[in-house]
């Protein structure tokens, strides 16, 4: 007994002191956390992105000791994917936090009316809600560099770049979730506009990994293309069926989370001609990724491996937490101070100015196209790339594509509007220029 | 000693048939609203109203709508969650339709088309038993969801599918939607879900109750005595389901803030029927020791480490939590199989004869 007493004694000691370290520690850097998922069914996608966020922050600590002098308290907090748990983890995180990253569709939606409250922002990425774009509406939220509406609008001109669309067909295969389905308010206004016929075909989340039905009914229609909104498993199970069904892979295109290089290496040769449209693109020949191998691999900071390394999500991941990184940079230098607020952070990832010369100083080149952001331009609307798989990695197979904001700015308009009417009272912005 | 019911005697058959026979349990439920409904909102912060206090008092309820109809009536339902959902789109219907009407008026009256649903799931539980039914309320967990996806209507056409939760104003505060506070929110899911125990607590005592018990005891007995079997199921599937759908639409309403169709799936009915399994089946006491088991510990948890100053990274916590949890679960069903309510029961029998067991 008395053992057992002095060792919950010590053990009570030990975490006390520990307690004292870390707060202490914890005043002087800037608490940035990460809604990450490395456990639940989308874990495999989500890892490489992770570690790649993780890394950049693991090297700007330990290179520049921080951004602007000042650390970065880099934190995950686990989801698993989970809404639920996401929530959980928004509350518990957003006390010091000068930014939230909820790293899910479902979750976005979920945060995004508090962050309104709780002014925090939402660092949504590639992903979210896409007229988040509208900062009038949508202060708080930012999904830079691309909004979803953004990519289906360069898949369909790169389509419409091989020849006509005229009378084609286009099967739209999606995960029946929110995130599969918001694209479709702009397939279908560009479906009327080209005069193409849209055939979409949801995917439930239980039949991910069986998709036989909805191969089925593709092989029935005969879609001159197939555009894929998947999302973890499903990806997987939809270039598998795809090449079973020898549904020609140059015609089927996907979304940038269904460019994920594990996906495809399943297939290997096979899925050969299978593109996917992307805003980042690997470049081991960039300085940061020399940089990454002596402050970050060789001291043992990172969690991934030189095969993850090379691929597209882990510099995704990479990009990412540069966005962020630039956002309090210039918010940084905006305030005059390190210690910013997340009143700060968000007039950084507003005034965001991500030009080529900019990207080759952070030793970036070519790993993500310019883009700027501003008041009432959250998204920066940057242009991607049309990735092709050659049999082992994804080839560019395009030059910049720029998506047709002539198009999709009313629709974000219209949209940004029925929610804030839909949420009354919805604070507007009304200052901004433009 | 502790525990002690020496001195109190009953000269009345109603006081001996009264909620509490025994002083000591109408004191510390005492004491437990008394935390409910004073220290706990005045101490809590936003993360244990938003992670703790509101989910386990919704979590509850909805094991409690549950637990009518299984642990009472004998009925087995896997469709407790498509129930939670036809309550909470019924109630997003009510606000948006109607956005004069006061938003606990919605909430209580949305339960009543998931009871009118759950009476129509019901109907085969006339001709089927046990695991057979479980089968035909798994339909209606497809089949609702399915229907949530599908019926634009239901979610007024959104764009993303899902529904979203507006701001809802009662006697000049925000009770629903992003400017609600915590604290009014977790007053009026406390409010419901205590009113709504009040209800179960009654009509599981009363006559309706007794015919729930002794159906699921031996239907066919209970036919013989002239007990009406249909009126009886049928009463357990409707009481049962509004006090799901109550449970959903304070769920999404007072809690989530937005849902898409996709989380009134099966595994939110597992969740449910587990809390009811391991609180106890047949108890209301069991839903809330149930609930703080399966909702409250795995996030108390996940803060240990934090606490303790541990640097584990997130995902082994989240690995941990699990084991841990799944660990728990199995020992108190080998400790007592009939759930926590039991085992409190019998903890609370040794604290009465204590020192001197038999």
């Amino acid at each position: 007994m008395k053992t057992l007493t002095r060792l919950a004694g010590a053990a009570a000691l030990g975490a006390l002191m520990a307690g004292t370290i870390a707060g202490g520690a914890m005043a002087e850097s800037l608490y940035a956390p990460n809604l990450a998922y490395r456990t639940g069914p989308f874990a495999a996608t989500g890892i490489p992105l992770m570690n790649g966020q993780k890394d950049y922050m693991e090297l700007m600590n330990a290179r520049d000791g921080g951004i602007g002098g000042v650390p970065i308290d880099f934190d995950e907090c686990e989801t698993g994917y989970s809404t639920e748990k996401g929530v959980e983890c928004y509350e518990k995180t957003k006390g010091k936090a000068i930014v939230t990253q909820p790293w899910s569709t479902g979750i976005t939606l979920q945060v995004l009316p508090k962050t309104n409250v709780d002014q925090i922002p939402i660092l949504a990425p590639g992903y979210g809600f896409s007229p988040m774009a509208d900062g009038k509406v949508f202060q708080w939220a930012f999904n830079t560099p691309l909004s979803y509406w953004d990519g289906a609008s360069i898949l369909i001109k790169y389509i419409a770049a091989q020849g006509d669309l005229k009378g084609k067909k286009v099967a739209f295969l999606h995960l029946d979730h929110p995130f599969g389905k918001e694209p479709l308010p702009f397939l279908e206004a560009e479906a009327e506009a080209q005069g193409f016929e849209l055939l979409p075909i949801p995917v439930g989340l239980k039949e991910m990994q069986n998709q036989s039905a909805q191969w089925l009914q593709i092989r029935r229609e005969r879609p001159d293309y197939v555009i894929m909104w998947g999302w973890g498993a499903m990806n997987a199970g939809a270039i598998t069926e795809a090449v079973k069904t020898k549904f020609p892979m140059e015609n089927m295109l996907g979304v940038w989370w269904a460019g994920h290089d594990a996906d495809l290496k399943i297939v290997g040769e096979a899925g050969k001609g299978y593109k996917s449209v992307s805003w980042s693109f690997p470049n081991p020949e960039a300085p940061i990724m020399a940089d990454l191998q002596k402050y970050v691999v060789e001291p043992g900071k990172t969690l991934s491996n030189a095969e993850e390394m090379s691929g597209v999500f882990y510099s995704r991941g990479l990009v990412i937490s540069m966005i962020l990184g630039e956002g309090i940079r210039v918010a940084q230098e905006h305030a005059g101070k390190a210690e910013i607020s997340p009143a700060d952070l968000r007039w950084g990832l507003e005034n965001l100015e991500i030009t080529e010369a900019r990207l080759d100083e952070l030793g970036m080149t070519g790993m993500v196209p310019p883009f700027s952001t501003s008041c009432d331009n959250h998204t920066g609307h940057s242009g991607g790339w049309i990735l092709e798989w050659d049999g082992e990695k994804f080839v560019k197979a395009s030059d910049l594509i720029m998506p047709d904001s002539d198009m999709i700015a009313p629709l974000e308009e219209k949209a940004a509007m029925e929610y804030a009417d839909a949420n009354q009272p919805w604070p507007v912005n009304d200052s901004c220029g433009g | 000693m502790l525990y002690r019911t020496a001195g109190q005697f009953k000269t009345s058959y109603k006081s001996d048939m009264a909620l509490f026979p025994v002083r000591q349990d109408a004191v510390l439920l005492m004491v437990i609203l008394g935390f409910a409904w004073v220290v706990f909102p005045l101490t809590a912060s936003e993360f244990a109203f938003q992670t703790l206090l509101i989910p386990i008092l919704i979590y509850a309820l909805a094991a409690q709508g549950l637990n009518i109809l299984t642990g009472y009536a004998g009925q087995l339902s896997l469709g407790t969650a498509a129930f939670m959902g036809v309550g909470a789109y019924a109630c997003y219907k009510l606000v948006t339709l109607f956005p004069w009407m006061n938003p606990v008026v919605a909430i209580l009256l949305s339960g009543v088309f998931s009871a009118g649903v759950g009476v129509a799931f019901g109907i085969p539980s006339l001709r089927i038993k046990g695991f057979y039914l479980a089968i035909a309320t798994l339909a209606a967990q497809f089949f609702l969801v399915w229907l949530f996806e599908k019926w634009g209507w239901l979610y007024n056409y959104n764009a993303s599918g899902a529904i979203q939760v507006p701001n809802l104003e009662m006697f000049g505060h925000y009770v629903a939607g992003p400017q609600a506070s915590s604290i009014t929110q977790y007053y009026v899911v406390l409010a419901v879900v205590t009113l709504m125990t009040v209800l179960c607590i009654n009509l599981t005592r009363g006559n309706l109750g007794r015919t729930w018990k002794a159906t699921r005891d031996m239907d066919i007995a209970a036919e013989l005595i002239g007990i009406n079997l249909m009126r009886s199921k049928l009463t357990a599937f409707a009481v049962s389901s509004y006090v799901v759908g109550v449970a959903g639409a304070l769920f999404v309403f007072m809690w989530r803030g937005a849902a898409e169709p996709n989380l009134f799936d099966i595994p939110l009915s597992f969740r449910v029927l587990f809390i009811a399994i391991i609180g106890g089946l047949g108890s209301i006491l069991g839903n809330y020791l149930g609930a703080i088991l399966i909702v409250g510990l795995p996030v108390v948890l996940g803060t240990v480490p934090q606490a303790l100053g541990l640097s584990i990274s997130s995902a082994t916590v989240e690995h941990l939590n699990i084991m841990i949890v799944g660990a728990l679960i199995v020992f108190f069903l080998i400790i007592e199989p009939h759930g926590l309510a039991r085992l409190w029961a019998l903890i609370r029998e040794k604290l009465i004869i204590w020192p001197f067991p038999h």
